[in-house]
């Protein structure tokens, strides 16, 4: 160094350097911790975790800097290059990882552990570098100094700033440059006290191209794996043009979801399935010919499959690779049992409006399980006019159910869809269960005015539905009445998807 | 609960996600052409006669009546005809379809509209009309109170209307997003006045407003209101804030294709105030509507019709004869020109067609300054997905506060499947900016590209990525689209005795006769002219 000023302007740019490291460092574990608890749970476990062996990891560091003798300001930007490379793509590699390895936490502590090990080489790095250029109390003052605002920064930043406006994985992406920005910077201002420096700078400069490609394509590489919303193993998933696909698996269950919807798990489904099917097949006496709309899992299927009368099955859903997923994965169709290979089922992949207004065909008994009406798409198939082509499907007998969200959480929108069928024409019975994984839910029978009996026995292989059973589902306590008038659905109001909204958005917000 | 956890996170993720977007809507502003081209053959076929000299007819085929023009008014005419036994009849339209403003095309996604794309709930006293309903099986019943059932299809499904104010989508067209209390009472004051309008009858104990228009009182004290412009009448009411200006303004242009300060106050009034239908399932100011608009009315009108309609057929000339009338038209396809002879001919086209068929400079005069025929601009866009700003979703009708333009149809709007791989966008815009004559020029003028652009640079406000994920654009220019109802118009003698038959033989039936321009006056329009026609046989 030529003067004492420039001695003076090196010892700052120093640390600063240590309060980029510092907020850096922290910013990583941070990043690790909030994403093990998005996709772990337990957000303390997880937390006290990482915070400890990111401590620990710096302390290895602190340790292993002994081992550097010389060339101390060279390792330290290389070091510095290598937090900025590892830190940087910390979230990207964690994201990547998760849906694909089993052994998650591994990955994740070694990476917590890489960087607690490079940050903590770096702080005795620095005391060292300085040790000759300051006075040693004043240095060890200042370094800690330095790095405690930078932790305290790192702290506020994160949650107020970094993680609404730019997500996890620009946020390490964002400190990866930073650090590789002081790197360079460190390589330029002491470039003539450095070894190797072009080497070391084409490094940082390659690292820093790399973190820049990836910060403005995060989003595609995050629509790679959006297991952000999932607690479990996501085994599988898909995006078709109709939905996206997700499987779930931990030791307990197995979920679908759809649009991140939960559709089953496999541990309490059959209450979710008999309580559906069940009433309707038993109160249509020997049915014969069945319709399912929707139910693209083939669980209802394997239901209705336990009936003798029954010779056919037409189940009409959506999506193409749902049904192909439950006939032909192992693990999935083994929860339906094979139905959906039956020869009495036959699978038309269709839009069920479309195929209903087609449809010359009437059936005995007829299954709706579409997904919930919050969207104006979905809405239309709640409507008078949905349900005033269902019964053009439906021979005189025929008893239809329809799965009408929950009437705890949704009182408004289930008694809707009561109102509805009345208004096109049908006498209705509502009923509801408990599904632990879903909570309260209703279904609603539906069936042209005729001499309708509730089924009195269940002859059929259960674990859930009885006559008991049955008489308890048709109690409604006061806290899942409509309390007031509720309007009837129709394509030109869509009073349904207004009430879901405002009922589940409300419940939600609790 | 997990379901409820799932809902929550995915609802958080979507607040997170538009900020991450937002940072790469602007990259991609980049010219890039979309196909499409400018569509429409009558000005072809109007070429040919003005390039090409042609031989006089010499052979006239006779037939009972000869009907030019099957927009809605000539079909209207002729069904009825036909209805009430009178086959021998031929309906000419230059164009390659019937339909005239209420055309339609359409694509592997769904049809849509080229003009008239909706009507609303009729009037209950408006039998005939209703009868042509019930016929098309709109109507599907009467309920215990007399009221008719519409069928739920056609019904406009919801959500049915949107509008981008303050950067936001509100629900309906009616401004409230954004607005202080002052600016909401307008709105309330203005209402009103509309109520009481819908309810007055003049001293004649006819309502005050009615339609088809010539069904209102004549009342002195509402004949007044035709002598004013609309902005005039509402500068007389204190309603002049920036909203309820814009509101009325962009009313008067989306019915008449002209602004609130040319428009004549009853005119503009009738727009509001005329609407008082009943429905066992529908109120006052829903809408029916259709994949193709109006093209599913023409579909129904032209039902008992087979055969009778002669496209590429372009009259050139009408003339009293001694049997009747003579008419000569170009066969566009032949290249011919043809005669025919009639008892009655029925002139269903616009009244300065009518002028240079009859070679009457009399006539066209009388239109000189009095008929102002406004040119539109009609732009259908196919588009994938569509980045949505916040508020309301997509709905059928989505107008843009503050734009020239009247926003844009969703065709595929009463489509029931749950996924749509394309939709058709069908925008309007009316040429207002300029005289008719002038911006009629321009219009003609300009190509393609100059009219993708506009509709595009429109759009993208409310749709940043409207570029990328537009497909194709087709432009159809409506030369002559509507005759405006300016002060005068309505209540002034010219219509009125521009409508008057030419003898026994001759007779008129347009919209632009009417004083306003919509299906039901084209359906009356053409009724009476068919009924004049039966009386006399
Ligand atoms: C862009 C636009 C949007 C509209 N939207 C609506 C709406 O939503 N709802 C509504 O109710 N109304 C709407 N209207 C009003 C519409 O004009 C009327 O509803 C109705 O369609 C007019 O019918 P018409 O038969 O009176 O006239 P036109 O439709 O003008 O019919 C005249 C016919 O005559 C033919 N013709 C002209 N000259 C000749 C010739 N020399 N020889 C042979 N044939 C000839 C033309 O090709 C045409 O088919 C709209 C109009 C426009 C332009």
């Amino acid at each position: 160094m030529k003067n004492t000023a420039g001695r003076h302007s090196a010892q700052w740019v120093l640390l600063v350097a240590v309060f980029i490291i510092a907020t850096c460092g922290l910013i990583y574990e941070l990043v690790a911790g909030t994403l093990a608890s998005y996709l772990l749970g337990d957000s303390v476990t997880q937390f006290s975790i990482i915070i400890g062996v990111y401590l620990f990891s710096m302390g290895i560091g602190s340790y292993l800097s002994r081992f550097f003798k010389d060339h101390l300001l060279e390792w330290f930007i290389r070091i510095e290059l290598l937090v900025g490379l590892v830190g940087g793509f910390s979230a990207i590699l964690l994201f990547l990882v998760f849906p694909l390895a089993f052994s998650f936490q591994p990955v994740l502590y070694a990476l917590v552990g890489v960087t607690g090990i490079l940050v903590g080489i770096e702080i005795p790095l620095l005391l060292r570098i300085l040790k000759d250029k300051v006075e040693f109390a004043e240095l060890v003052s200042r370094v800690f100094t330095y790095d405690y605002i930078g932790a305290l920064l790192a702290s506020l930043i994160f949650p107020l700033i970094f993680v609404p406006y730019l997500g996890l994985i620009r946020t390490s992406l964002f400190f990866g440059l930073l650090n590789v920005g002081v790197g360079l910077y460190l390589c330029r201002y002491f470039a003539g006290e450095v070894r190797g420096v072009r080497a070391i700078r084409f490094g940082g400069v390659l690292i820093l191209i790399a973190e820049v490609a990836a910060f403005i394509f995060s989003e595609q590489i995050m629509s790679f794996s959006e297991t952000l919303a999932y607690n479990d193993h996501v085994v599988y998933s898909t995006s078709t043009p109709y939905q996206r696909i997700v499987i779930t698996k931990n030791r307990h269950d197995l979920r679908l979801y759809l649009n991140n919807n939960l559709q089953f798990s496999s541990a309490d489904e059959y209450r979710y399935h008999e309580a559906l099917v069940h009433p309707a097949m038993g109160a249509s006496g020997l049915a014969r010919n069945v319709l399912i709309l929707g139910g693209g899992d083939g669980l209802a299927a394997r239901e209705i499959l336990k009936y003798k009368s029954v010779r056919n099955i037409q189940l009409v859903d959506l999506d193409p690779v749902m049904t192909k997923l439950f006939t032909e994965q192992d693990i999935l169709a083994e929860i339906n049992r094979h139905s959906l290979k039956d020869p009495r089922v036959t699978v038309t992949n269709a839009d069920a409006f479309i195929w209903l207004k087609e449809n010359k065909k009437q059936f005995d008994c007829v299954i709706i399980d579409f997904p919930d009406p919050s969207g104006f798409a979905v809405g239309k198939l709640y409507t008078t006019a949905f349900y005033r082509l269902l019964q053009t499907a439906m021979t005189r007998n025929a008893v239809a159910v329809v799965q009408s969200t929950s009437p705890y959480v949704a009182p408004k929108s289930f008694w809707c869809v009561n109102e509805t069928l009345k208004a096109s024409g049908f006498q209705t019975i509502p009923y509801h269960n408990y599904v632990p994984s879903f909570g309260e839910w209703g279904y609603i029978m539906a069936y042209k005015p005729n001499d309708f009996h509730l089924p009195v026995t269940f002859p059929i292989e259960k674990k859930y539905i009885s006559e008991a059973v049955m008489e308890q589902m048709l109690q409604f306590p006061d806290d899942m009445l409509a309390h007031g008038p509720v309007e009837v659905n129709k394509l030109n109001n869509q009073a349904l998807v207004n009430y879901f909204e405002k009922e589940w958005g409300k419940y939600l917000e609790q | 609960m997990k379901r409820g956890e799932f809902i929550r996170l995915t609802a958080g993720m979507a607040v997170v996600a538009p900020l991450v977007n937002a940072c790469d809507g602007q990259k991609r502003n980049a010219a890039k052409t979309i196909p499409g081209k400018i569509v429409g053959a009558s000005a072809a076929a109007g070429h040919l006669l003005r390039d090409h000299a042609f031989n006089p007819p010499s052979e006239f085929e006779t037939k009972e009546v000869v009907i030019i023009g099957a927009g809605v008014s000539g079909l209207s005419a002729a069904r009825h005809l036909v209805q009430q036994g009178i086959e021998d009849i031929v309906v000419l339209d230059l164009e390659a379809h019937p339909g005239g403003n209420a055309a339609s095309g359409g694509n592997a996604f769904s049809k849509y509209p080229w003009g008239a794309h909706y009507v609303p709930v009729p009037n209950n006293n408006l039998t005939d009309y209703l009868a042509f309903l019930e016929d098309a099986k709109v109507i599907t019943g009467y309920d215990q109170a007399g009221l008719p059932v519409y069928d739920e299809f056609f019904l406009c499904h919801d959500p049915e209307e949107r509008l981008y104010i303050n950067g936001h989508w509100q629900e309906g067209l009616v401004p409230n997003f954004g607005l202080n209390a002052v600016q909401l009472a307008e709105f309330k004051t203005f209402f009103k006045f509309i109520n009481h309008f819908k309810n007055l009858k003049g001293a004649d104990g006819l309502d005050a407003f009615s339609i088809p228009v010539d069904t209102s009182s004549r009342d002195e004290s509402l004949r007044a209101l035709d002598r004013v412009t609309m902005k005039e009448w509402m500068d007389n009411q204190n309603l002049s804030s920036e909203y309820i200006r814009w509101y009325v303004d962009y009313c008067t242009r989306d019915d008449f294709g002209t602004p609130f300060d040319q428009v004549s106050a009853w005119a503009g009034i009738h727009y509001f105030a005329s609407r008082k239908g009943k429905a066992a399932n529908a109120q006052h100011n829903d809408v029916l509507t259709w994949e193709n608009g109006n093209g599913f009315l023409i579909d129904e009108l032209r039902k008992l019709l087979d055969g009778k309609i002669n496209t590429g057929a372009l009259a050139t000339s009408v003339k009293t004869s001694a049997n009747g009338v003579k008419i000569s038209y170009l066969d566009v396809a032949s290249r011919q020109l043809k005669g025919l002879e009639a008892k009655h001919c029925i002139m269903a086209v616009p009244q300065f067609v009518a002028a240079r068929l009859l070679s009457d400079t009399g006539r066209g005069k009388a239109l000189a300054g009095h008929f102002h025929y406004v040119p539109w601009m009609v732009a259908n866009l196919t588009v994938k997905e569509l980045h949505e700003r916040s508020g309301q979703p997509a709905s059928w009708d989505n107008v843009i506060y503050g734009s020239p333009s009247l926003g844009y149809v969703d065709a595929t709007h009463q489509q029931v499947q749950q996924r749509k791989e394309r939709r058709n966008l069908t925008y309007y815009l009316p040429l207002t900016h300029a005289s008719p004559e002038v911006a009629r020029r321009e219009a003609y003028r300009a190509e393609h590209a100059f009219w993708a652009e506009k509709v595009l640079s429109d759009l993208q406000r409310v749709h940043p990525d409207i570029r990328e994920q537009t497909e194709r654009i087709d432009i159809m220019l409506w030369g002559h689209a509507m005759a405006q109802p300016r002060p005068g118009m309505v209540h002034g003698d010219v219509r009125k005795t521009l409508a008057n038959s030419i003898g026994n033989a001759i007779h008129f039936a347009h919209t632009d006769l009417a004083g306003v321009s919509i299906f039901e006056e084209g359906f009356y329009q053409g009724l009476n002219a068919a009924k004049k026609i039966l009386q006399q046989s």
